[in-house]
C-alpha cells in the first residue's frame, strides 16, 4: 500500500534498470506535483518512487545550431520561461510553461512531467503537439523516439513499455515567418484544470497575407490532445482572414469529442474549443508578422 | 449629531505591527505547539450523508504500532454529553463523535489517538465502519416536507412538532407581536393591495465553504496533579471556549485556560467550538497527556462549518412612481444536520436586515430553518447580514429595471432620511445613524455614473456585454455583549493592556496601542497589547460581528482613562508642593506628564509611574505617604454600548461577459464605506478589501455544490474556487463619516462590510449586462458557462 523505496539513479541507464527490474511498480518522477499528490490521494499504488532529477541527461536543455529546442524530460518550466533565448524563438512553450500551476509548481514541474501524465487537459500538450515535437524514450533495448501527437493514448495513459523513460522533448527550429500560441478556457483567472485548451503553430507567406503551414492541437475535449490535422487542412494555401480562421474552427469543434463533467458541459467545451482555435490563430498570426 | 472630540493618532496610516512577523512566518500558530509526550489525533468520518451504525471494528486499528487508543461515538459518550449550544431554541442532542447515526458526510464516528499524526491518520483509515444507509435529504423544500427523511425524529421543535425538519421558525416584521406570538397580517395585506406593481422572485444566497488560510486545530494538556486544563485552539473567542470546556467537562473556570495563539483567520468558522475540541480536551483529561489534533484541507471542507444557504421568496409592492409600500418575504435556511453554537441564530438576523436602508412601512417575513444531510452551518462573514441585504438589494434592482428608474434615484426615493434617525425599522432594528444620500452622492461622484452609464451604452452599440451595478447597504454590529479590558501602566513607564476580543488578522495589537498611545501620549512602541489566553485576560466574548473597535476599542479608552485619573493624582502630589497642581488641570503630552498651558512644571512618565510603585524612596523611615487608594497602576473596564451600531455603504461595479466565453471580469468596482469614526485607514480599508473579495467570490466563483447522496462535489480547491488578486479589480475605495451616538469614538464596525456590500453589486451589474438577453434574475455564483448559455439563447 505505501511506498517502499526512493530511489534516485544518476544515469538513464541505472534509471531503466530500477524501472526494468519492478515494472509499474516503480514510477518515475521529476518534481513531483502530479505523482506525489496521486500517491499521498491513494489514486495510483507506488512502490517505489523514482526520482530522476538525478540524472543530468534529463536536467539540461540545449538550442542546437540548427536552431532546435532539446528539453531534459525533467527540466523544470521556470527555467524555460526564465531562459530569454528560448523564449523569444518559443513563445507558445512559453504561454504553456508559465500556465502551468503557480510559481512554485512551476518551479518544479517539467513538461516531461506533464506529458507522462497524460491528462486529457494538460496545459503543455497542445503546445509540444503543434510546436511538433519529438519524444525521445529510452529502454532496456536502447532509445526509440515518438512523435508527441501519438506518445498519449487515453486519460493517464501513453505509450510509455515497461521499463521505459522518457529522456527528452526536440523541437524543430521554428520555420521562417511562422509563429505559434497557446490559450486555455479555465473558470477563474489561474491555476485550474482548463477546460479547453489550443495551440496553434502557423506559417505564413513571405508576405504574411496566406497560410502555408499549420499546426493545431486541442486538448480537454477528447480522452487525448488532439492533433487537428483538418484545421491544418483548412488553414493551409489560404489567405489569412476571418473567414479562414471561421472555417478551421469549424474543424477544430467537429474534431472534438468532448465530456460533461464539473468543469464543463460537453457542448460549451465544444464551443470552447472552436473559440480558443480562433484566438490562438489569430496569436500565432500575429507573432510570425513580427518574426 | 455633533461629532466627538478625538484623542491624537486617530486617523493616522500606522502600519500593522503584527504584520512583520506574520509575514516573515514567525508567528506561532496551534500547530507550532509541541508538548513532551504529546499524542496526536485522527478521526474517522462516515463517507456516506445518512445512515445508522452497525457497526465499528477497530481492531485493525488497535493492532497497528503507535495506537494508543481508539475510542468509537458510543465510548465518547461514556464520559463526554451532548455539546452545549447558545442558543435558546429546542435542538437536538450532537455529540463530538456519532453514536449511533450518521448525519453528514464527513461526521466523526471514532477517533485514534496515537504517538505521531500520519500513524493516528493511517489507523483511522483501517477502522471499518458498517452502517445501514438512510434516505438522504438534500433539498431545503423536500426537507421542509419532511421528504424522503426526518433527520431528528425524537425533535419536538419550536412549533410543538416532531418528526418534522423545520429547526427552527420565526415570524418577524409588521404586526408581529413576539411577546403575544401573534400575527397581524392586514398593514401586508393592505401594501400587497394597492400596489401599482409588484416584484417576485425566488432568490438563493448559497453555501459558501469559509476556508481560512489555517485549518482548525487544538492542542489539550490535563496536567494530573494540579488537576489544570491548558487549550490552545485556533479559536476567535477563547473566553467562550473555556466556558464551554468546563460546561461539558465539569470543571471551574480557574481550572481551565485557553489560549488562542496566532490565529490564522476564521470567517466566523472558528465562533462555533467544535467536537474534535472537546475529544481533545476530554481524551487528555482521561490519558493524562497532551494530545493534538491539527484539522486538514480535506477536512476543513466538510468538518468545519459552512455559511448562508438560505432561499427567499421575495415580493416588492410598490407604486409606479417608485414608493416602496412594502416587502414581503419567505426565507428557507438550509441549516445542514445539526445545531451548532449559533446556527439557529444566524439566519434570524437574515429577518432583522430586511429594510436595508429603506424606509419600509410594511414588511412581513417568516424564517423556516430546516435541517438537511449537509455539514452544519453557522457564522461566516456577515453572518446572516449578507443574505437580507442580497435579498433586498437585488429586489430594488429588480423593481427600478421593472419601473425603468434609474437605481440610485429609486434608492434616493426610498431612503430612511438622515432626520428620523434613530430609526426603528419595520424588521425590528434600530439604527443609530445614517446619511445614506451623502454615500450615494459620493459613489455616483467617484463611479462618474452617468459616464459609465454613456460609456455601457456605447459598449453594447458594440455588441459588447456590458453592465452597471448598484448596491446600498447596511450592517449591524457592537453586538455580541459586553467587552472587557485592563490597562496596567509599569513601574518603568510601559504599558501592558489587556483584550477580551480575540484578533485573527484584524490588527487589534496595532489599533489598540495606538488608541492608548494617544490617550498616555507615549509612543505606541511602548505598548504591548495582550490578547487570546484566559489566564492573562480575565473576560471576553472574542472578535465577531464587526464589534472589536466599537466595544473592545471602548472599553480598552475607558480602563486607560481610569489608570490616567490615578496617574494624574500621583503626578499632582509630586508637584503639588511646588506648583500647586491639580490632577485635573494635568496633560499627558510627547512622555510628560504636565500643567495644561505651562509645560515646564511637569514630570516625565517615567519618574510618574515609577513614583507609583516606590514613592520616593523612604529616607526618614516614615512613608512618603500615597495618595488615598494606593500603589500602583492598573485598572480594567467592561463596556457594552447602549445599541446596536450600523455602519452603510454604497458600491457600484462595471462589468464586462465575454461573449464567446461567458467570463465575466469586474472592469470597476468603487465602494464608499461609512463605519463612523475611522481610528486606522489602513488597517479599516484591509478590512473592506478583504471583504470585497470575499463577496466578489460568492458572487463569481464559490459554491458548496452537493449531490443528491450529500455528497460534497467541492470538496477541494480543484472544485472549490476561490477568489485570487487576479480575478479583482483595482479597488476605487472611499468613504463619508456618521458617527454612531452610542460609542464615545463614534466608531461603528467594519470587519464584514465589503462582503455584504460587493455581493448584490456585482450580480446587479451581472444582470444589467445581459438584460438584452432578457435576463431579470440570476443566481449566484455566475459562472461562465451560466452566461454563456444566456449569450447563447439558451436556458438559464
Amino acid at each position: 500500500m505505501a511506498v517502499k523505496d526512493y530511489i534516485a539513479p544518476s544515469s538513464v541507464d541505472d534509471a531503466v534498470a530500477v524501472l526494468s527490474e519492478h515494472g509499474a511498480d516503480a514510477r518515475p518522477f521529476a518534481g513531483g506535483t502530479d505523482l506525489i499528490i496521486q500517491v499521498r490521494e491513494r489514486r495510483r499504488q507506488v512502490g517505489i518512487m523514482l526520482d530522476v532529477k538525478k540524472i543530468p541527461e534529463l536536467m539540461e536543455y540545449s538550442i542546437g545550431a540548427d536552431g532546435s529546442l532539446r528539453v531534459g524530460a525533467a527540466v523544470a518550466c521556470a527555467r524555460l520561461y526564465n531562459d530569454a533565448e528560448v523564449a523569444r524563438r518559443f513563445p507558445a512553450l512559453i504561454d504553456s510553461a508559465s500556465l502551468i500551476g503557480g510559481i512554485q509548481i512551476q518551479s518544479r514541474a517539467s513538461l516531461g512531467g506533464n506529458l507522462c501524465n497524460s491528462s486529457p487537459a494538460g496545459d503543455s500538450i497542445p503546445t509540444l503537439i503543434a510546436l511538433g515535437a519529438t519524444c525521445e524514450i529510452a529502454g532496456r533495448g536502447g532509445r526509440r523516439t515518438v512523435p508527441v501527437e501519438s506518445f498519449c493514448t487515453g486519460p493517464g495513459a501513453n505509450v510509455l513499455q515497461p521499463g521505459e523513460l522518457l529522456v527528452s522533448l526536440t523541437f524543430p527550429a521554428p520555420a521562417a515567418n511562422s509563429g505559434a500560441a497557446f490559450e486555455r478556457f479555465i473558470p477563474r483567472n489561474e491555476m485550474d484544470i482548463a477546460v479547453a485548451n489550443a495551440a496553434a503553430n502557423v506559417t505564413l507567406s513571405a508576405d504574411g497575407a496566406t497560410f502555408t503551414a499549420a499546426r493545431i492541437a486541442i486538448g480537454a475535449v477528447a480522452p487525448t490532445a488532439l492533433l487537428v490535422a483538418e484545421t491544418g487542412a483548412a488553414l493551409a494555401g489560404k489567405p489569412v482572414s476571418a473567414d479562414t480562421i471561421a472555417a478551421a474552427a469549424a474543424a477544430a469543434r467537429a474534431a472534438a469529442r468532448p465530456i460533461t463533467d464539473m468543469r464543463g458541459s460537453a457542448d460549451q467545451r465544444r464551443h470552447l474549443a472552436g473559440v480558443l482555435v480562433t484566438r490562438v490563430i489569430e496569436k500565432a498570426v500575429e507573432r510570425a508578422r513580427k518574426a | 449629531m455633533t461629532s466627538p472630540t478625538l484623542p491624537k493618532l486617530i486617523g493616522a496610516r500606522i502600519k500593522r505591527r503584527e504584520d512583520p512577523r506574520l509575514i516573515q512566518g514567525r508567528g506561532t500558530y496551534v500547530d507550532d505547539i509541541k508538548l513532551a509526550g504529546m499524542l496526536h489525533m485522527a478521526f474517522k468520518r462516515s463517507d456516506i450523508a445518512h445512515g445508522r451504525i452497525v457497526s465499528i471494528d477497530t481492531s485493525a486499528a488497535e493492532a497497528m504500532e503507535g495506537v494508543e487508543c481508539v475510542l468509537t461515538g458510543a465510548q465518547l459518550a461514556e464520559f463526554l454529553g451532548p455539546m452545549p449550544i447558545l442558543t435558546p431554541f429546542p435542538a437536538p442532542p450532537h455529540y463530538a463523535v456519532a453514536t449511533d447515526t450518521v448525519r453528514y458526510a464527513g461526521e466523526p464516528v471514532a477517533v485514534v489517538v496515537a504517538t505521531d499524526r500520519y500513524v493516528a491518520r493511517d489507523a483511522a483509515d483501517a477502522i471499518q465502519v458498517e452502517f445501514d444507509p438512510l434516505p438522504v435529504v438534500v433539498d431545503p423544500d423536500r426537507a421542509l416536507a419532511g421528504d424522503p427523511a426526518v433527520l431528528h425524529p425524537d425533535l419536538t421543535n419550536i412549533l410543538g412538532q416532531t418528526g418534522s425538519n423545520i429547526a427552527l421558525y420565526v415570524p418577524a416584521g409588521t404586526g408581529f407581536d413576539p411577546v403575544a406570538g401573534t400575527v397581524d397580517n392586514s398593514a401586508i395585506d393592505a401594501a400587497f393591495a394597492n400596489a401599482e406593481v409588484v416584484i417576485s422572485q425566488r432568490m438563493w444566497n448559497q453555501r459558501l465553504v469559509p476556508n481560512a488560510m489555517e485549518p482548525r486545530g487544538v492542542v489539550a494538556h490535563w496536567e494530573p496533579g494540579k488537576d489544570t486544563l491548558t487549550v490552545w485552539s485556533s479559536t476567535q473567542n477563547p473566553h467562550t471556549a473555556r466556558n464551554t470546556f468546563c460546561g461539558l467537562l465539569g470543571l471551574g473556570q480557574d481550572q481551565v485556560r485557553v489560549i488562542a495563539p496566532e490565529v490564522g483567520g476564521g470567517f466566523g468558522a472558528k465562533i462555533n467550538i467544535y467536537g474534535e475540541d472537546y475529544v481533545a480536551c476530554a481524551v487528555s483529561r482521561r490519558l493524562g497527556l497532551p494530545v493534538k489534533w491539527i484539522e486538514d484541507r480535506s477536512e476543513a471542507f466538510v468538518a468545519t462549518t459552512h455559511g448562508r444557504d438560505i432561499v427567499a421568496d421575495l415580493e416588492i409592492a410598490a407604486k409606479r412612481d417608485g414608493t416602496i409600500l412594502g416587502l414581503r418575504v419567505k426565507l428557507i435556511a438550509d441549516i445542514g444536520a445539526y445545531e451548532m453554537l449559533l446556527t439557529a441564530l444566524v439566519p434570524t438576523l437574515t429577518n432583522g436586515m430586511l429594510s436595508g436602508v429603506y424606509d419600509i412601512p410594511a414588511i412581513r417575513s417568516e424564517l423556516y430553518e430546516v435541517f438537511t444531510n449537509k455539514t452544519p452551518t453557522d457564522a461566516y462573514r456577515g453572518a446572516g447580514r449578507p443574505e437580507g441585504i442580497y435579498f433586498v438589494e437585488r429586489g430594488i434592482d429588480m423593481l427600478a429595471r421593472e419601473l425603468g428608474m434609474d437605481p440610485g434615484e429609486l434608492r434616493r426615493k426610498n431612503f430612511i432620511k438622515p432626520d428620523k434617525f434613530p430609526f426603528m425599522t419595520q424588521a425590528g432594528n434600530q439604527y443609530d445613524s445614517g446619511n445614506y444620500e451623502a454615500a450615494l452622492d459620493l459613489a455616483l461622484k467617484n463611479a462618474n455614473w452617468e459616464g459609465l452609464k454613456r460609456e455601457r451604452d456605447a459598449a453594447r452599440a458594440e455588441g459588447r456585454v456590458v453592465g452597471l451595478g448598484m448596491s446600498f447597504y447596511v450592517e449591524i454590529c457592537g453586538i455580541g455583549g459586553w467587552e472587557h479590558a485592563s490597562v496596567t501602566v509599569h513601574a518603568d513607564g510601559r504599558i501592558t493592556a489587556t483584550t477580551g476580543t480575540s484578533p485573527h488578522g484584524q490588527g487589534h495589537e496595532t489599533t489598540f496601542s495606538t488608541l492608548l498611545s494617544g490617550q498616555f501620549g507615549v509612543p505606541a512602541d511602548r505598548i504591548t497589547i495582550v490578547h487570546g489566553d484566559t489566564a492573562m485576560v480575565k473576560a471576553g466574548n472574542g472578535t465577531l460581528g464587526s464589534r472589536s473597535q466599537v466595544s473592545g476599542g471602548t472599553a480598552i479608552m475607558n480602563a486607560g482613562e481610569k489608570v490616567k485619573g490615578r496617574m494624574a493624582e500621583f503626578a499632582a502630589f509630586m508637584l503639588g508642593a511646588e506648583a500647586e497642581a491639580k490632577a485635573d488641570e494635568l496633560e499627558f503630552v510627547d512622555g510628560r506628564i504636565q500643567l495644561a498651558g505651562t509645560p515646564s512644571i511637569g514630570k516625565t512618565f517615567e519618574e510618574v509611574a515609577a513614583f507609583a510603585y516606590m514613592g520616593a524612596g523612604n529616607a526618614a523611615g516614615a512613608g512618603m505617604g500615597y495618595p488615598e487608594g494606593g500603589a500602583g497602576l492598573t485598572d480594567e473596564a467592561f463596556w457594552e454600548p447602549a445599541g446596536a451600531t450600523f455602519p452603510f455603504g454604497c458600491h457600484i461595479a462595471m462589468v464586462e461577459v465575454d461573449r464567446d466565453t461567458g467570463e465575466l471580469a469586474v472592469k470597476k468596482l468603487v465602494a464608499i464605506d461609512d463605519c463612523g469614526t475611522v481610528v486606522n485607514p489602513l488597517i479599516v480599508e484591509g478590512q473592506v478589501h478583504g471583504g470585497l473579495a470575499q463577496g466578489i467570490g460568492q458572487a463569481l466563483l464559490e459554491g458548496a455544490v452537493y449531490d443528491e447522496d450529500g455528497q460534497l462535489l467541492t470538496g477541494s480547491f480543484m472544485d472549490y474556487a476561490m477568489p485570487r488578486a487576479s480575478d479583482l479589480p483595482r479597488f476605487e475605495l472611499d468613504k463619508t463619516t456618521t458617527v454612531s451616538p452610542h460609542t464615545p469614538l463614534g466608531t461603528k464596525g467594519i470587519g464584514e462590510a465589503g462582503t455584504i456590500g460587493s455581493t448584490p453589486c456585482i450580480v446587479n451589474a451581472a444582470v444589467d449586462a445581459l438584460s438584452p438577453f432578457g435576463v431579470t434574475h440570476l443566481d449566484m455564483p455566475l459562472r461562465p458557462e451560466l452566461l454563456w448559455r444566456i449569450i447563447q439563447g439558451g436556458a438559464q
